[in-house]
């Protein structure tokens, strides 16, 4: 490993940062900790060397010591031995045995110890020596145990020169192998100095090495990681504060990842402040391009902040004149002082306020505005200001005002003319009272009076009622007109109204030579009416038929549906009217002459009358002739009415 | 004239009209003298009505709407605050507002009865003797009671 990252090729580099954060973190952990162990196991083995090398010299001197100690031993032995053969005191013989009882453990020592082949053929000489003179002295303390002493001086002394020649023998043996130990030794030595200072090197080089890796990992450690998070924490700054983020090497490690997961939210956020920006943008031209509406924002204390083309249009204020100024400007002295302030303490407590009244433009001059004033708070509830839409209303309070006085002339004319009504029933009826009440009062007394008398009280009375039907007519007329009919509206059968008229007409009908035929109606029909002033326009018509149609023989009353409506007929056999005639049927007063001709009685104001009824109640009213060409046709409709159930 | 009440006694009754149109007086005055009520005072002049209301003390006043100065309706409100309690003298009002306002009006405010002019002179004969006699009834029940 170490061999490959120590060849910095850009590919490399580019294969390290691909690595996850484990591998990375594992390489940078584990490299200066193998070169730790390695260096710990090569200390370990030099350590190792150099105990066996110091065991080696250790040996030698052992080896120096002991062959020494068989000489000493001996030369000590020997030197005992010749002292009892001079004394012949006991004591003499202590190194004697010391040598003795010591010699074989030193000699087999010596043996386990001695590796080298020169030393073990110094060492063979020297034992069978070390024999020879242990056996020479043994056999020089025999004899002198045997023999009387000096008998025997001339074989002690030739015993004696054997064992001296023995132990020179021997001397010579052990300062050879003293020698070639001492030569082993040097050479031991030296091998001991030799594998310290391989080791040392050794040492040496593999702290280098550990230093090296260790330098290598914190670079690793620095460009893999260190650097790198660096770079995105830098990025994320430049997040936090929506600046363009830097160029960022798109590795696919963990950073890697969150580096590209930062530019895309980067992106996304670039994206959504662009499409915001454009969106408020829009809606600021928009809002500033409104003229109709004057819009703009006041600050918490009820200064400008903006203003719109509308609100220019409106009030007369540009915009570089109005902001920053307070908003009470815009309200006339007398509510100045109060108004502004209650307006926002309203709109502050229920979000929104609405006021209609008058304003001040900048020429002083005052328009009626309707303001909607609404709380603008973020999303703590905190209130960041208003927002106020003005509207110009004054055209619309003007149509108001002129409406109202429309509405009360209207009113009052209406009044005025209910007024008129009752004063003119009042002034027309008070003098025809005395006329017929007088004249009822004459005719009480008729027995008493002459024929002409009594027939001049006739037509009085006569000319009274008919002036009085007149004047009631007239006074109906009116009141509808004026809005007075008092119509009761209600689903009514038809089947009753029918009935009710047959009850009423029949008689009439039948005084005038007329016979009435009625259709009879579907069970449940009904009509969306006021049943008396249903009943007297048929009654109207009946009547006319009874007054005009005398020369036939049947008046019929049919009825059809049509159109979610209740279209009736009177049908009557008479002359019919003329087509010229026709348009002037429903003047009032307009009786076509008849009444001098054939001397009929009436109004001339029925048919009107009966016109504007029906018309109020939501019908139509005509005439047509028949197919026959014979006799006249009178219609109306009146809206149906849901089905009854009484039939 | 009734099975119930002696026609001495409805005849002696105390009746009051009260008229701006002199001939409409006087065709009631005429009406009344024929029915044959002895106790009649009629007046034209409205503002003279409360005072002969006290002093006249009248059993009914025949009552007409429209008139100058102190019309109809006042004169009625004057003369419920004027009536004794427990007391019935009805108001039968005489008018040519036939308009159903006046009508619910003068009836709210205590007349007894409501005619339209012109009225049929018969049948005003016949509603004066009725409300005599109903009050001469509620006399003589509130007096046994007593």
């Amino acid at each position: 490993m170490s061999v490959k990252t120590a060849s910095p090729i850009p590919a490399i580099t580019r294969v390290w940062a691909d690595q996850p954060l484990t591998v990375k973190g594992l390489v940078v952990v584990a490299l200066p900790l193998a070169i730790l162990i390695s260096a710990l196991t090569l200390l370990f083995l030099a350590s190792r060397a150099e105990t066996v090398a110091e065991d080696d010299v250790r040996l030698a001197f052992a080896i120096q010591r002991d062959t020494h100690q068989v000489h000493a031993l001996l030369a000590e032995a020997a030197g005992g031995v010749r002292g009892y053969l001079l004394t012949r005191q006991a004591r003499f013989l202590d190194p004697y045995h010391k040598a003795e009882a010591e010699l074989p453990a030193t000699l087999e020592r010596l043996d386990k110890s001695i590796q080298d082949q020169n030393v073990r053929e110094r060492f063979e000489r020297v034992v069978l020596l070390t024999g020879q003179k242990r056996s020479g002295l043994s056999a020089l303390l025999d004899r002198a145990r045997e023999g009387s002493g000096d008998s025997d001086t001339q074989a002690m002394q030739v015993a004696l020169e054997s064992n001296k020649a023995v132990l020179d023998a021997l001397r010579q043996e052990i300062d050879l192998i003293q020698r070639l130990e001492s030569d082993l030794l040097d050479v031991r030595r030296q091998r001991v100095d030799d594998v310290r200072a391989r080791y040392l090197g050794l040492t040496t080089v593999s702290g280098i090495v550990g230093l090296l890796g260790s330098l290598l990992a914190v670079y690793l450690f620095s460009t893999g990681i260190v650097r790198r998070v660096q770079r995105l924490e830098g990025n994320a700054h430049r997040l936090e504060q929506g600046l363009e983020l830097e160029a960022f090497p798109q590795n696919r490690d963990e950073i890697g990842n969150l580096a590209s997961r930062l530019e895309r939210a980067s992106a996304l956020l670039r994206a959504r402040e662009q499409a915001l920006r454009e969106g408020e943008e829009r809606f600021r031209l928009v809002i500033e391009g409104v003229r109709d509406y004057g819009i703009f924002a006041l600050d918490p204390d009820g200064y400008v902040t903006s203003w719109n083309t509308g609100a220019q249009r409106i009030k007369g204020w540009h915009a570089d004149e109005i902001l920053g100024q307070h908003f009470s400007r815009f309200y006339p002295a007398e509510t100045r002082t109060f108004l502004p302030s209650e307006i926002l303490s309203r709109a502050a407590r229920n979000g929104t306020a609405e006021d209609e009244g008058w304003r001040l433009r900048k020429d002083g001059g005052r328009f009626w505005a309707n303001v909607v004033v609404t709380a603008l708070r973020d999303e703590t509830g905190v209130l960041r200001g208003f927002a106020k839409v003005t509207r110009d209303m004054t055209d619309r309070r003007r149509a108001e005002e002129a409406l109202l006085v429309a509405r009360e002339e209207a009113v009052a004319a209406s009044l005025a003319k209910s007024e008129f009504l009752s004063r003119t029933s009042h002034e027309l009826r008070t003098p025809m009272s005395a006329i017929l009440g007088f004249a009822q009062v004459l005719e009480l007394d008729e027995a008493q009076m002459s024929a002409t008398h009594s027939s001049a009280v006739q037509q009085i009375l006569k000319a009274g009622r008919h002036l009085l039907s007149l004047i009631d007519e007239l006074l109906d007329i009116s009141s509808i007109e004026a809005g007075g009919a008092d119509l009761k509206l209600s689903d009514i059968s038809l089947q009753d109204v029918f009935d009710e008229a047959r009850d009423l007409a029949s008689p009439l009908l039948r005084a005038a030579g007329l016979r009435l035929v009625l259709e009879s109606p579907t069970p449940g029909l009904s009509v969306r009416a006021d049943r008396r002033r249903t009943i007297q326009v048929m009654l109207n018509l009946l009547t006319n038929a009874a007054k005009y149609a005398r020369d036939g023989e049947i008046v019929e009353l049919a009825w059809r549906e049509e159109n979610n409506r209740v279209r009736f007929e009177i049908r009557d056999e008479g002359p019919g009217v003329d087509a010229a005639d026709v348009s002037r049927l429903f003047t009032p007063f307009d009786r076509l002459g008849h009444s001098k001709v054939r001397g009929t009685e009436g109004t001339g104001l029925g048919l009107a009358l009966s016109k504007r009824l029906v018309e109020a109640m939501g019908g139509e009213i005509g005439f047509a002739k028949r197919p026959s060409g014979r006799g006249a046709v009178f219609w109306f409709t009146l809206p149906a009415g849901r089905p009854c159930s009484s039939g | 004239m009734t099975d119930f009440v002696a026609t001495k006694d409805l005849l002696s009754r105390r009746i009051l009209v009260i008229d701006d149109e002199e001939a409409n007086v006087l065709l009631l005055q005429t009406l009344l003298e024929r029915e044959g009520y002895q106790n009649t005072l009629c007046l034209t002049d409205p503002g003279e009505a409360l005072e002969a209301f006290v002093r006249f003390d009248p059993h009914l006043v025949l009552l007409d709407l429209m008139m100058p100065g102190t019309d109809g309706y006042q004169l009625l409100e004057a003369f419920r605050r004027q009536g004794k309690p427990g007391a019935f003298r009805p108001v039968l009002v005489l008018t040519a507002d036939t308009t159903v306002n006046a009508r619910r009006r003068a009836l709210a405010l205590g007349a007894r009865d409501f005619v339209g002019k012109p009225f049929d002179i018969v049948e005003i004969g016949l509603r004066i003797a009725n409300l005599l006699e109903m009050q001469i009834l509620y006399e003589r029940l509130s007096g046994a009671r007593i």
